[in-house]
């Protein structure tokens, strides 16, 4: 469902290109990881798949459709879900509030929904009680569960990540993985995961490494 | 709307910072609200001033073309000797002017003097004529004065010493029109008291000129002269006590037939000052403009108009001063609001939120402020707005006063008829030549000095527009940053 055709990007000059020549394909139902050294790009990479930012050269297309066609505020509204090491949620809000936040935002089929809300993040270990409580005062595994909640109730087939696990013990890495394969295979969506661990990138269905400012295929 | 919802759950959320914001909020808009009440009071006073100052517009003789005519006619025929005519006004000329627009009622006059018979009247020794019996004023007045000065009348509550109450009925009545054509009198309560005068007696006055009549006059009111009005009069004149008050018929009786419906001068009272010079323009258009004259009198009006000017442009000032420091100081405000809140910005950012909505729900946050800072600054402004008018008013009285007491000293110039009080003119007697006499020391400006400041519904809903415009152009300025905001910036660095 997703292209980058001919992708390339550099900060300050084209000599310094983290990578070019991208052309990759991501599909509906499978999980991606992209593994990498520090420093390599792969954040970068990340940022233009989610609609983040531009290329310098080469496109990304959605479903044949190149994502600057669409419009990147657009795009990133209806057509990508992100989840980032540091969460992101609305620091000033319940875990509720930020799901049904993002779902009007993002115009999801479950708007005003807050069972639906609810639900999803129960499925996450989320309790009743923790649900209405601001998120600032849940733990970062928790918190980023409620991250990945919250992609569970957006409409995005597209699910990117950055270091999901980041911050998080054992125990919650292996949690939240499932999660990402579960909205893999489950609700058939498209999940990217960058990540320097290597038991999250041999979760995935497939392994992307990125050196040598090429992608190349591991698994 | 989902922004509503937002700057709602923020506000909630962060109680600390929203009550500092409605703090300084309800700071900025109990200034301005201070400002617009003291503008506002400023304004209904001077529209009060309007009403109760009033202004007229007196048709008299022209003098200054009399005058003129004289000077042609002693150089032409240098044997005979200068003399002043002048005609009187006609009634038939008054009347028309009185079916102006904007002019609400007119009063004549007519000033004569008699002599005193079968009753004394009161001498003063400073006096420079001394008013016995066929004595002639010493003035160079071609009509002799007699002892009693005469003023002649449509009716006493109209002229100006009665209206601004230096002058009070004190027993029976004053004359009205209804006294036209009857030798009803009002006398001064000092030389009713020199002969044992009451209402319902009758006196004696004798003509000096025309006719040398004498005619029987029935006392119908006393009326009570206040000290201030003896002060300035002219070298001509008898004691003030000496002044008593007819109908203007009887004064024209007592000047001669062919005065018969005709007046000294006729004023007229123009219910709108502000439009005392269009009235005039189109009085001038009805009369003969060299034999007579139109002037107007507006400077009681333009006293208080200006001194409540005064007042208005500075609360102006303060308003727009406020208005343009709060628009900073909010700004600056929500400026660093916006750096705080980068991060919640970038998270409505990724998920695709558009700017607009942003900038929206920050609006949103700041109005919801402004609406409770409003109730504050209403509760507040009353006490504020209270004192700054105190203030305010007491310094502008006093240019007020200043400023109209340096009128009335040009008012009371001695005048040819002897020394009755000014008929119907206002304060500053400058402008009637022929009026002769003393000029009232009131000052009719100091009426309308209290600033009613109570805060009205209208006051708030004018503090709210002031308060949106304050808060929109904040937020304006504040949202480049928002709308500059790279979320991959603010979300991955
Ligand atoms: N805003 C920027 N301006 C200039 N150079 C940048 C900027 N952001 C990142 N870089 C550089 O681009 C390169 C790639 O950065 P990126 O964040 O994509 O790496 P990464 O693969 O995600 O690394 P990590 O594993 O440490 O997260 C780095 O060398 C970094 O210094
Ligand atoms: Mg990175």
């Amino acid at each position: 469902m997703l292209k980058t055709n001919d992708l390339g990007y550099w900060y300050d000059r084209q000599e310094n290109s983290l990578f070019e020549h991208v052309n990759l394909e991501f599909k509906s139902g499978t999980s991606y990881a992209i593994v990498g050294q520090s420093g390599s790009g792969k954040t970068t990479f990340l940022s233009l798949l989610a609609g983040l930012d531009k290329p310098r050269a080469g496109q990304i297309e959605l479903n044949g459709e190149p994502i600057n066609k669409i419009g990147l505020t657009n795009y990133r509204k209806s057509h990508v879900a992100i989840v980032f090491q540091s969460y992101n949620l609305f620091n000033y809000m319940s875990p509720l509030n930020n799901l049904l936040t993002a779902m009007a935002v993002t115009e999801s089929s479950h708007r005003g929904d807050k069972d639906y809300a609810a639900e999803m993040l129960r499925k996450l270990g989320i309790t009743d009680e923790q649900m209405k409580k601001n998120v600032q005062k849940l733990s970062g595994g928790q918190q980023q569960r409620v991250a990945i909640a919250r992609t569970m109730c957006c409409d995005a087939k597209l699910v990117v990540a950055d270091e999901p696990t980041g911050n998080l013990d054992e125990e919650n890495t292996k949690y939240v993985i499932e999660q990402f394969q579960k909205i893999a295979h489950e609700q058939n969506k498209c999940v990217i995961i960058v990540t320097h661990e290597s038991d999250v990138a041999k979760a995935c269905d497939h392994s992307y490494r990125l050196s040598k400012h090429e992608f190349a295929l591991e698994s | 709307m989902n922004f509503f919802k937002r700057a709602w759950l923020n506000l909630t959320a962060k109680k600390g910072r929203s009550i500092l914001l409605i703090l300084v909020t309800s700071a900025i808009m109990l200034f301005v609200l201070a400002g617009l009440l003291i503008r506002n009071a400023a304004d209904t006073a001077t529209s009060n001033a309007k009403k109760s100052v009033g202004a007229t517009i007196t048709l008299s003789a022209n003098r200054e073309a009399a005058f003129k005519k004289m000077r042609s006619s002693t150089s032409t025929s240098k044997k005979s000797k200068p003399k002043l005519t002048t005609s009187p006004v006609k009634l038939s000329d008054a009347k028309k002017i009185a079916k102006l627009n904007n002019i609400s009622s007119y009063s004549a006059t007519v000033s004569t003097s008699a002599n005193a018979k079968g009753f004394d009247a009161i001498s003063t020794s400073s006096s420079s004529n001394g008013g016995g019996m066929g004595m002639k004023g010493g003035m160079s007045s071609s009509s002799s004065s007699g002892d009693i000065a005469i003023s002649g009348v449509t009716s006493t509550a109209s002229t100006s010493a009665f209206e601004e109450k230096s002058s009070k009925i004190t027993k029976g009545r004053g004359i009205t029109t209804a006294d036209e054509g009857t030798n009803n009198v009002v006398i001064e309560s000092e030389l009713a008291k020199e002969d044992s005068l009451s209402v319902g007696d009758t006196i004696k006055l004798k003509a000096t000129t025309g006719s040398k009549k004498t005619y029987t006059m029935k006392i119908v009111g006393i009326y009570k002269a206040s000290s201030s009005t003896s002060t300035e009069q002219g070298p001509g004149a008898t004691d003030p006590s000496n002044s008593v008050y007819t109908s203007y018929t009887f004064a024209n009786t007592v000047k001669g037939s062919k005065y018969k419906n005709t007046a000294d001068s006729v004023t007229f009272n123009v219910s709108d000052p502000a439009k005392v010079s269009a009235v005039k323009t189109a009085g001038k258009k009805l009369i003969n403009t060299s034999k007579y004259s139109l002037s107007t009198n507006d400077s009681s009006y333009q006293t208080v108009k200006a001194s409540m000017d005064n007042v208005k442009s500075f609360a102006d000032k303060i308003v727009w001063l406020v208005a343009i420091a709060g628009t900073i100081i909010l700004a600056l405000i929500v400026i660093l609001m916006i750096r705080e809140r980068r991060y919640e910005i970038g998270v409505l950012l990724s998920l695709g939120e558009a700017r607009w909505k942003i900038v929206a729900q920050f609006f949103v946050e700041m109005v919801m402020v402004l609406i409770v800072s409003i109730v504050i600054a209403g509760a507040g402004g009353k006490f504020v707005g209270n004192k700054l008018g105190q203030q305010l008013v007491s310094q502008q009285t006093t240019t007020a006063t200043t400023s109209s007491t340096s009128t009335q000293t040009q008012g009371g110039q001695p005048g040819g008829g002897g020394g009755a009080p000014s008929g119907g003119s206002k304060p500053s007697g400058n402008m009637n030549g022929g009026t002769p006499g003393s000029s009232s020391s009131t000052t009719t400006s100091q009426k309308q000095t209290e600033l009613d400041v109570s805060v009205t519904v209208l006051d708030l809903v004018e503090l709210g527009g002031f308060g949106l415009a304050i808060m929109f152009l904040s937020i304006m300025l504040a949202s480049g940053g928002i709308l500059r905001l790279q979320p991959k910036k603010v979300l991955i660095e």
